[in-house]
């Protein structure tokens, strides 16, 4: 029941404006909190700007895509539209210097197949995944929890794709249409395209769903129009002017779609490297460091004598590979 | 119990651990043996205070004082009598008389006080009380009788339990030996390994004591040792379960669903108009488990109307 849900309580937004005010508001939080580590250069050559992570994201947006469609076993589609939500909701939160996206978008698909129950294990899931398999479980795992706490436990995502499946039954049975099914294939691009765009952060997933349908129709040269405003809309005509607009607004959103500069993208990420909340990169000292505290905590040892101890052992045993 | 000594031989508890003391009426005590020997022809004289006892009259000390065992003696013999209950008196303090009467007579006769008159009491007292001694003895009868029915019922009970006992034990032996049995001529005939053949024995063994130790569900007992019955029976001193106050009564209001969208054809329009048409009909699995092709339309055509009337008016806060 879309109308009682979280997604529309919480995460449906009035316009594309509000959504800028999130991610800026954030980047500032973030830059403002590292200040001190640009050390006097100028704070827009080291961090990025909220245009700059936008870029970011959309390629991440295209890699998150490829990653699902390459899946295997293959994945539902649902799978891939609420993985896509849970990216969306997630950087509206959060910037990606302070969580590199290419950790979290495995996460994101991760939490949406166990959510979509689309079953898969830990080691099949980083079969997918490109390099060191035992690290790219460690991230994922780790940030698993991080992400649902980013999503505010909201999980239940409301995709388009059975609202299009309920106004395919309804055009095959109410209007006079030709054999429906040929809209399919230029329904499931669609949709694929709004993947890229916020649409789903500002429609209705019917909404979507019937932009996707009006698009497949006006591309087959068909005309829906009267199945909308004779059949749709017949009891409730005032509302027509909304939901016009809402259709015109996703159709839009997906037309002016660009994908970002390549060469733009890798400047970026290089300059992420640098800037990049080194307390969240498994590669970095820091995060070595925090984790190792985290343990030792636990075992209530004093920091300082592990890491002489740990220092020691590795002495030792090179001292023994000479010798050998 | 050094003190327990015979009397007649001087044979003590400590000399002899197999001592029985015998008692008469009399309430002189004599060692078994002495019994046998100066009882030989039936009868004989106390040897202490010379009153003629009968041997079949001597019974094995209960108590360590004799006195006690002659006074249980002599109280035994005056009740046969003396047989009088509650209900024969009018009065309680009737009754009262009448039982003290008893303890004089026992009292008497125990410590060897105006026996002669005592006696004649009780001849005087039988003499005047015949008809109710006898109709008192036929009643204590008739008591008796049907308690040592009852002793008799319960010993049949506990027959028949040992008895199903030992066959339950001798079946148990039988399998024990047939399993061996069996055991060993697998090791003999079987071409398989023969510690394996071992193990799985001791398993199968392993098995079946763990079955037959969950098997006998104790009956569950609802009779004491003594018939008495306990736990739950129909019995109407059970009272009935006090009712709690009840608060104000649940008012049903139905489900109103938040559409947000154009109205959906109602159910029965579903297969009418021919949506039903458009989708895949379930499988028989699908419909065992309660699910119908209806259902499945209908969700789809809900989701698709639902929330096309929205329209973007107010900004919310990410994530709250």
């Amino acid at each position: 029941m879309y109308p009682v849900s979280s997604q529309k309580r919480s995460w449906t937004f009035a316009n594309e404006g509000q959504l800028m005010d999130f991610r800026v508001e954030q980047n500032n939080k973030y830059i403002e909190s590292h200040e001190e580590e640009a050390q006097g250069r100028d704070l827009e050559e080291h961090f990025l700007t909220p245009t700059e992570e936008r870029l970011l994201l959309k390629q991440y947006e295209i890699y998150l895509f490829d990653f699902c469609r390459r899946f295997d076993p293959p994945m539902p589609k649902c799978v891939v539209g609420t993985a896509f939500h849970y990216f969306k909701r997630f950087y509206l939160n959060n910037t990606p210097m302070d969580y590199h996206p290419k950790e979290i978008l495995a996460t994101c698909v991760f939490v949406a197949c166990k959510v979509e129950e689309f079953n898969v294990s830990i080691n099949q899931f980083v079969n997918n995944i490109k390099g060191d398999r035992n690290k790219a479980t460690d991230i994922v795992l780790s940030n698993e929890l991080l992400l649902i706490g980013q999503l505010n436990y909201y999980l239940t995502i409301h995709n388009p794709f059975r609202p299009i499946e309920g106004f395919l039954i309804d055009i095959k049975t109410r209007s006079n249409m030709q054999n429906p099914e040929r809209l399919r294939p230029h329904i499931d691009s669609f949709i694929d395209s709004t993947f890229y765009t916020d649409a789903c952060l500002l429609h209705t997933p019917s909404q979507i769903a019937l932009a996707a349908v009006l698009h497949a129709a006006s591309r087959e040269q068909e005309n829906l129009d009267s199945y909308v405003t004779d059949l749709l809309f017949v009891s409730a005509r005032d509302k027509l002017p909304g939901l016009i607009d809402a259709v015109r607004k996703i159709r839009i959103m997906v037309k002016q779609y660009q994908q970002p500069d390549r060469d733009k993208v890798k400047a970026i990420e290089k300059k992420l490297d640098k800037c990049r909340n080194q307390a969240n990169n498994p590669d970095s000292d820091l995060y070595k460091e925090r984790l190792r505290r985290l343990y030792t905590d636990e075992d209530d040892m004093p920091a300082e004598d592990a890491s002489f101890h740990i220092a020691d052992v590795s002495s030792d045993t090179s001292a023994m590979n000479i010798s050998q | 119990m050094d003190d327990q000594a015979c009397p007649r031989c001087k044979t003590t508890k400590y000399r002899n651990p197999s001592l029985k003391l015998m008692v008469n009426v009399c309430g002189h005590t004599l060692c078994e043996s002495c019994v046998d020997l100066l009882f030989l022809k039936g009868s004989g004289a106390c040897p202490e205070c010379m009153v003629p006892l009968r041997r079949n009259n001597f019974r094995v000390q209960l108590f360590e004082d004799p006195m006690v065992e002659k006074e249980v003696d002599i109280r035994r013999r005056i009740l046969r009598d003396y047989n009088k209950r509650e209900e024969d008196f009018g009065s309680l303090a009737e009754y009262n008389d009448y039982l003290e009467e008893i303890e004089d007579i026992v009292y008497n006769l125990c410590n060897n006080i105006e026996i002669i008159e005592t006696n004649k009491r009780i001849e005087a007292y039988k003499r005047d009380n015949r008809e109710v001694i006898q109709r008192n003895k036929t009643r204590v009868g008739r008591d008796e009788y049907a308690l040592e029915e009852m002793l008799e019922l319960e010993k049949v009970q506990e027959e028949a339990r040992r008895k199903e006992l030992d066959e339950l034990e001798t079946e148990h032996k039988k399998k024990k030996a047939r399993d061996k049995q069996a055991l060993i001529e697998e090791l003999m005939y079987s071409g398989k390994d023969a510690a394996q053949i071992v193990t799985e024995f001791a398993e199968k063994a392993e098995k079946q004591r763990e079955e037959e130790k969950q098997l006998p569900p104790p009956k569950p007992a609802n009779e004491f040792s003594t018939g008495i019955k306990f736990g739950q029976t129909a019995d109407s001193t059970l009272l009935p379960v006090p009712k709690s106050e009840e608060g104000p009564l649940f008012v049903y209001e139905p489900l109103v669903a938040l559409s947000e969208g154009p109205v959906m054809p109602p159910t029965s329009e579903i297969v009418a108009r021919g949506y039903i048409a458009h989708i895949r009909a379930e499988t028989p699995q699908e419909n065992a488990g309660g699910f119908t092709s209806t259902l499945a339309c209908e969700r789809a055509l809900q989701e698709a109307l639902q929330g096309l009337y929205y329209t973007a008016t107010t900004g919310v806060a990410a994530g709250t």
